[in-house]
């Protein structure tokens, strides 16, 4: 199951990456594709531990698309932990509750990370658009997949499976 | 999140962002972190390089207050022996002038006539040491006088060292008379700085403040020496008066002394 779940991680990380590419839309770029998987590990409350996971998610965000590697450790573990301090607290496992877990973990994480390279004379540009649009976007995708988990797809495709087979 | 958890993330934050700052180059080349390890190393090397040199200053400076404090010691010891010396020196000066008042009785006398330095003096026994240059062997009962008058005679003599007897030890007499030589007497010495005047006839014209030289009538002293003065005068129902005198020689601040080895006396009692 850990191995399907690194490949899965490691297929949106790539996926992220092609976002990004040239000649794909600008928006695209605003979207945190592995945010799905602190959210679903919050929710879940799956992790009782520290999250090693995030760690080495953020380190792989840094060796993808960061300058160095560290920050993005820092923010997702951050990201991490913020969202396990929420679910705490909140009861609600419904899709909008993926959805705003996803717009908290991608403002965290962008803020964290921003914070955490600025003592290395790295800070880039930074608006508050770009985090709203991050945010929104990111709560969507996180809110699209909550969705499909509540549907539940696979079942009713192998309730189709049976019927079609009678 | 349990305090562990905390002091792991704050670590592991830590750690990455080391890690970060290790491969961002600074202004020089060389990574932020080795920029960040020297602002944090630099003030503990200036605390420590000022401790140091508060260290070495403190040092310095115990070892100069040391210095000083010795130096001050020894420049004292040098103050007290310049001030013994000029002490020394003063005496000296005072004896060199008592000497120069020699030259008129000294006169008077023989040439074999020895100096001699006061050393020690009890008032109360009426003895007194005195120490000559040389070594001499001096007879007893060699007169001894000062340059304001008679001071004793010569009790025991060893070498450079002299004890005598002052005239005013309770056994000591002396015969005086007045300048005039017409009235004589024997002064007695008390044990004190007075002199009681014995056998001074009732009828004598004695005054107070009047002069007693010594008469040479005690075979003892040459005359013509001052030896007292007269200090109170009193009758009584006895034949004589009853006189009282002081000393012409100060023997409290005397420190020069003229011995007569060689006088002899005369048939006559006169100077030989």
């Amino acid at each position: 199951m850990r191995a399907k779940i690194a490949a899965l991680a490691v297929v949106t990380l790539v996926l992220q990456r092609v976002l990004g590419m040239p000649g794909m839309p600008a928006w695209f770029g605003y979207l945190i594709l592995p945010m799905i998987w602190i959210v679903a590990a919050s929710l879940g409350r799956k992790e009782r531990h520290w999250p090693y996971e995030a760690l080495l998610l953020g380190l792989a965000w840094d060796l993808l698309f960061g300058p160095v590697v560290g920050p993005g450790g820092i923010a997702w573990t951050a990201a991490c932990l913020s969202l396990y301090g929420l679910a705490s607290v909140v009861a609600d496992r419904s899709p909008v509750a993926w959805a705003v877990f996803g717009v908290v973990g991608a403002v965290v994480v962008i803020l964290v990370q921003r914070l955490a390279v600025m003592p290395l004379g790295l800070a880039n540009s930074f608006s508050i658009g770009q985090l709203a649009w991050s945010a929104v976007l990111t709560g969507l995708w996180c809110g699209f997949v909550g969705t499909v988990l509540a549907l539940d797809l696979g079942k009713h495709w192998r309730a189709y499976q049976v019927r079609k087979l009678r | 999140m349990s305090r562990t958890y905390l002091l792991r993330t704050v670590l592991v934050w830590t750690l990455l962002e080391l890690l970060a700052a290790l491969q961002v180059p600074a202004v020089g080349g060389s990574p932020v972190l080795f920029s960040w390890l020297r602002t944090l190393i630099e003030p503990v090397a200036m605390v420590a390089q000022g401790t140091v040199d508060l260290a070495v200053d403190l040092g310095l400076g115990a070892r100069g207050l040391q210095r000083a404090t010795v130096e001050n010691r020894e420049m004292r010891i040098a103050l007290e022996t310049l001030r013994a010396r000029q002490i020394l020196l003063q005496a000296d000066l005072a004896a060199l002038r008592e000497i120069g008042d020699f030259a008129g009785p000294s006169a008077e006398f023989d040439a074999g006539a020895l100096v001699g330095r006061c050393t020690y003096r009890d008032l109360i026994a009426g003895t007194m040491e005195v120490r000559t240059a040389g070594s001499f062997i001096l007879a007893h009962d060699t007169p001894v006088v000062s340059a304001k008058g008679l001071v004793g005679r010569v009790l025991r003599s060893d070498g450079r060292r002299h004890w005598l007897q002052l005239l005013t030890h309770a056994a000591a007499a002396v015969a005086v008379k007045t300048e005039d030589s017409l009235v004589h007497g024997l002064a007695l010495g008390t044990g004190s700085n007075a002199l009681t005047i014995a056998y001074v006839p009732r009828q004598a014209e004695l005054e107070r403040g009047d002069l007693l030289i010594t008469s040479g009538g005690d075979g003892i002293y040459p005359p013509g020496i001052p030896a007292a003065r007269v200090t109170r005068i009193r009758e009584s129902d006895e034949p004589f008066l009853e006189v009282t005198a002081v000393s012409t020689a100060d023997l409290h601040a005397i420190r020069m002394v003229l011995i007569l080895p060689e006088w002899a006396p005369t048939a006559s009692g006169g100077l030989p």
